[in-house]
């Protein structure tokens, strides 16, 4: 039996000259339409570019500009009701686009390989990863499953999934997202393909993580000389890692070039308008002699661990351990931390949305004693708004049955008109137009239904918000305009935030302090001058780099394995 | 999974008591008992069946003693027919009743997974919609109206096949019974697996296996169907419990010697005993086979864990 049909080379001198070099895949006037039932719609039109042997070309844009259709059209991914109507992928002598099945097949995954945006989807709940991985070369290169092991063992050596030969038989939901995503990216290289799509491969991710990931895939293209499609909206990312860059909207290429030239001297004010987009500014700073409105200590959360016949909680997750604050009226605290770190955690129970231990005093009353009636007056000063603008309006009802819910509540007396206009006023408060209070929240884009939650929070005239990733699923310039509003909102009314995100260009835009988190402990707490300035702990360190600067972070060590 | 079977054992046990309490009591409150007939009993011959049948002691006693014997297994002896303990009578007519509920479970799954398939994999297609129709009309008529209306086309117009009776298990005999008590679980099962087969095509593991270069067959075979057959899998519970209370009626419509027509003539004879074992025996099934389904459910997928 031959176990070892390929071994992994180092391949060396890839980087050549593209421009003279005949081009790998060729994108020529693409046009993509969906045919839905209500009519025709152009996703793409007339989109060309080229990608050469081991250059790496970023597609950047924002939500709805088409570059991820374009993307899933090279390897015919797309649903059924998807047509195009006009243009070439010309691949190796073959029209992906009018390529018959079979033909399709035998370039997918062997030589045009794809890694996708949802690590946490993508892959088959229901088969071990060495199964899903080895599926591809069964595929492709002919191989039983015991002659791909050894290949897949190789390839999870490779992708950095730490202890290999103990996760073969791991099922996904066993692996964290990063992992996941090495496992795809594992999938992907198998057979060594000629051109890498990544569809915004690291957006799903946290920071750190996301910088390790991008290393990797550019470690691995070094190695392999693959050329790399890669599909993102973070200017950053592709700053640091595209050869080439077009820019993406409305189904249109933009701009085109090589991306330090794209950098430094953008045409099109569309690109100038993307490379503007990362919020600036900073808080004006609060009077020390500002009164306190909320002051907690020693806050603890923690969830049990039941195991054993009987359920006997034998352990527990300290989710937050003990962590106080205070926070004057005005001011704006950020809490900074990565998924599982007990930032939102944190933030439920200050608003005794959870129950916790330690206390909590807001205004003159201490709230940890209340239960959940006695804090329902309270209720009103202070508001929430989360991170899902998709999800967390009902679509069953109008935004202005939205936004007047609470006044039900907290305003029983007002009668239908006034109510009526309390809408009206906060929606023009959050710049929208009060005339559009009798649709639904799914006629909204993501950055108007999140205006419509601030509105929603803010009719009720609260002193308090807690924000809770109030901008991260919003594209970066729509983001902006959000982070603009929330400090207009809070000079105009003297609120205090408690503003929770993992995204550091729009915690340092906004807060006067800043708590930095990592598993439910303060990893680093002082005002965001210093923290951003002057960060003390390694953690916050790397938080800062791999937010800011991409390639610090692979010297971190202790960071490898994710 | 030892100490979770174990677990879920011990948890039927307060199940198992709450439906004979409820049972033993309802059946009791019920009009009429199991001597009266059209002629009234002398008052002393009355008295001495009661006192035979111990029934002359308060209702609470009773109730203890039957709990006594059902703990050592035993569920009496039958009011009605007088040679026999309810035991006995369950036991003959189990045979008869696991065959044709065994049968029509097979049918259901199979059919109602071919049929949820094709029309997944032919949404909104004339033939989608079609067997969705039918599907429809399968769970929308009772089996006691679709019973008669079987045996009314293959039995009396066609003759085909035999309109009712068991003759000794004979497959002409049993192909309309089956056929009646299947269809409403083939219809559910169908709409069931095309709907979770559509969600499943739709989601993102899918597409990765297309990216893999698998063709769209080996992409159902190997990804699509395992995961759309979950939620068919954990319906099998509600599904057993479904074909057994088919089959009371079914069993007396086609006058098959089952457990569903003794459990039927008790409750009108006010056979107490039987009444009562046959409701105790049909609910452990239930449990029991429910603790089966929650075990191959989470054979099937790795994320369900069962807590020892």
């Amino acid at each position: 039996m031959s176990t070892q049909p390929f071994v992994i080379e180092q391949s060396s001198a890839v980087k050549q000259n593209h421009q003279s070099q005949q081009p790998i895949l060729e994108v020529d006037n693409l046009h993509v339409d969906f045919n839905l039932h209500t009519g025709t719609v152009s996703a793409v039109k007339g989109v060309s570019f080229n990608l050469h042997k081991g250059e790496t070309l970023a597609l950047v844009g924002e939500s709805g500009s088409g570059k991820s259709v374009t993307s899933m059209s090279i390897l015919q991914l797309l649903p059924n009701l998807v047509s195009h109507p006009k243009g070439q992928i010309r691949y190796d002598g073959l029209d992906l686009l009018r390529a018959e099945e079979k033909q399709l097949c035998r370039v997918r995954g062997d030589r045009i390989a794809m890694v996708f945006q949802e690590p946490m989807t993508s892959l088959n709940p229901l088969q071990t990863i060495e199964m899903q991985v080895a599926e591809v070369l069964i595929e492709h290169k002919a191989m039983t499953k015991q002659q791909a092991q050894p290949r897949v063992l190789e390839l999870f050596e490779l992708v950095g999934i730490p202890n290999p030969k103990a996760r073969l038989k791991a099922y996904p939901h066993e692996l964290s997202g990063g992992q996941r995503q090495r496992v795809m990216i594992a999938m992907a290289l198998a057979c060594e393909p000629d051109i890498l799509i990544a569809d915004e491969p690291t957006t799903a991710l946290d920071v750190t993580i996301q910088a390790q990931i991008m290393e990797l895939l550019k470690d691995l293209q070094d190695r392999f000389g693959m050329a790399i499609l890669f599909i993102t909206h973070d200017l950053g990312v592709v700053h640091h890692f595209a050869d080439r860059v077009c820019v993406m909207r409305y189904g249109e290429i933009v701009e085109q070039g090589i991306t330090t030239q794209v950098f430094n001297d953008p045409k099109h004010p569309y690109t100038r308008e993307l490379l503007d987009s990362e919020p600036k500014g900073k808080k004006s700073a609060v009077s020390p002699s500002s009164p306190i409105l909320l002051e907690a200590k020693d806050i603890r959360v923690e969830f049990p661990i039941r195991t054993g016949f009987f359920s006997r909680i034998t352990d527990s997750v300290k989710a937050v351990n003990n962590i106080s604050l205070k926070l004057r009226e005005g001011q704006t605290l950020g809490i900074v931390g990565e998924s599982g770190s007990g930032k939102s955690t944190l933030g439920k129970a200050l608003l005794r949305l959870i129950s916790s231990e330690g206390k909590i005093q807001f205004e003159d009353e201490a709230i940890d004693v209340k239960d959940m009636l006695e804090m329902r007056p309270l209720r009103r000063r202070m508001q929430v708004v989360f991170q899902d603008p998709f999800g967390s309006l009902s679509p069953r009802m109008t935004v202005a049955e939205v936004i007047a819910e609470g006044l039900k509540v907290h305003e029983p007396l007002f009668n239908a008109r006034q109510r009526d206009q309390a809408v009206c006023q906060s929606l023009e408060e959050v710049d929208l137009d009060p005339a559009l209070r009798n649709r639904y929240p799914h006629e909204f884009s993501g950055g108007q239904r999140q205006r419509i939650a601030i509105a929603r929070a803010m009719v009720l005239k609260p002193k308090f918000l807690l924000l809770d990733e109030p901008t991260s699923a919003l594209d970066r310039s729509v983001q902006v305009k959000v982070v603009e509003l929330l400090r207009d909102l809070q000079k105009k009314h003297a609120l205090t935030y408690l503003f929770i995100s993992h995204d550091l260009a729009v915690v340092k835009a906004l807060s006067d302090e800043v708590i930095v988190m990592q598993n439910g402990n303060v990893v680093e707490q002082g005002s965001a001058e210093q923290i951003f300035q002057n960060p003390k702990e390694i953690y916050t360190q790397q938080l800062l780099a791999a937010a800011f600067d991409l390639e610090l972070v692979e010297e971190q060590p202790q960071l490898a394995c994710v | 999974m030892f100490p979770y079977i174990i677990k879920r054992l011990l948890q039927s046990i307060p199940t198992l008591l709450i439906v004979i309490t409820l049972s033993f009591f309802l059946m009791r409150l019920a009009p009429g008992g199991p001597f009266d007939g059209e002629r009234k009993l002398p008052p002393e011959i009355e008295a001495n069946l009661l006192a035979a049948y111990n029934m002359d002691q308060p209702l609470f006693m009773q109730f203890v003693d039957y709990l006594g014997g059902i703990a050592q297994g035993d569920f009496g002896p039958s009011f009605k027919y007088k040679d026999f303990s309810v035991s006995d009578l369950i036991w003959s007519g189990f045979p008869v009743s696991l065959e044709l509920g065994m049968w029509a479970m097979l049918l259901a799954v199979i059919l109602g997974v071919l049929i949820g398939c094709y029309a997944a994999l032919h949404q909104n297609t004339r033939w989608d919609y079609l067997m969705m129709g039918g599907a429809m009309a399968g769970i929308a008529i009772p089996n006691f109206v679709m019973a008669p209306i079987l045996t009314l086309v293959f039995g009396v117009y066609l003759s085909w096949l035999p309109v009712g009776g068991w003759n000794d298990g004979a497959l002409s005999n049993k192909v309309l019974p089956i056929l009646a008590l299947a269809l409403p679980q083939i219809a559910y099962i169908a709409r069931m697996t095309r709907g979770s087969m559509i969600e499943v095509l739709g989601s993102h593991f899918i597409r990765t296996a297309k990216a893999k270069g698998l063709t769209a067959t080996k992409v159902i075979q190997k990804h699509a169907l395992k995961a759309a057959l979950l939620p068919v899998v954990s319906y099998l519970g509600p599904a057993t419990a479904g074909i057994i209370t088919g089959s009371v009626v079914i069993e007396q419509i086609f006058g098959i010697p089952g457990i569903g027509r003794y459990f039927v003539q008790a409750a009108l004879n006010r056979d107490y005993t039987l009444v009562m074992g046959t409701v105790v025996f049909y609910g452990g099934l239930i449990i029991l086979f429910n603790l089966v389904v929650d075990i191959i459910y989470g054979l099937l997928d790795p994320q369900i864990r069962y807590e020892n």
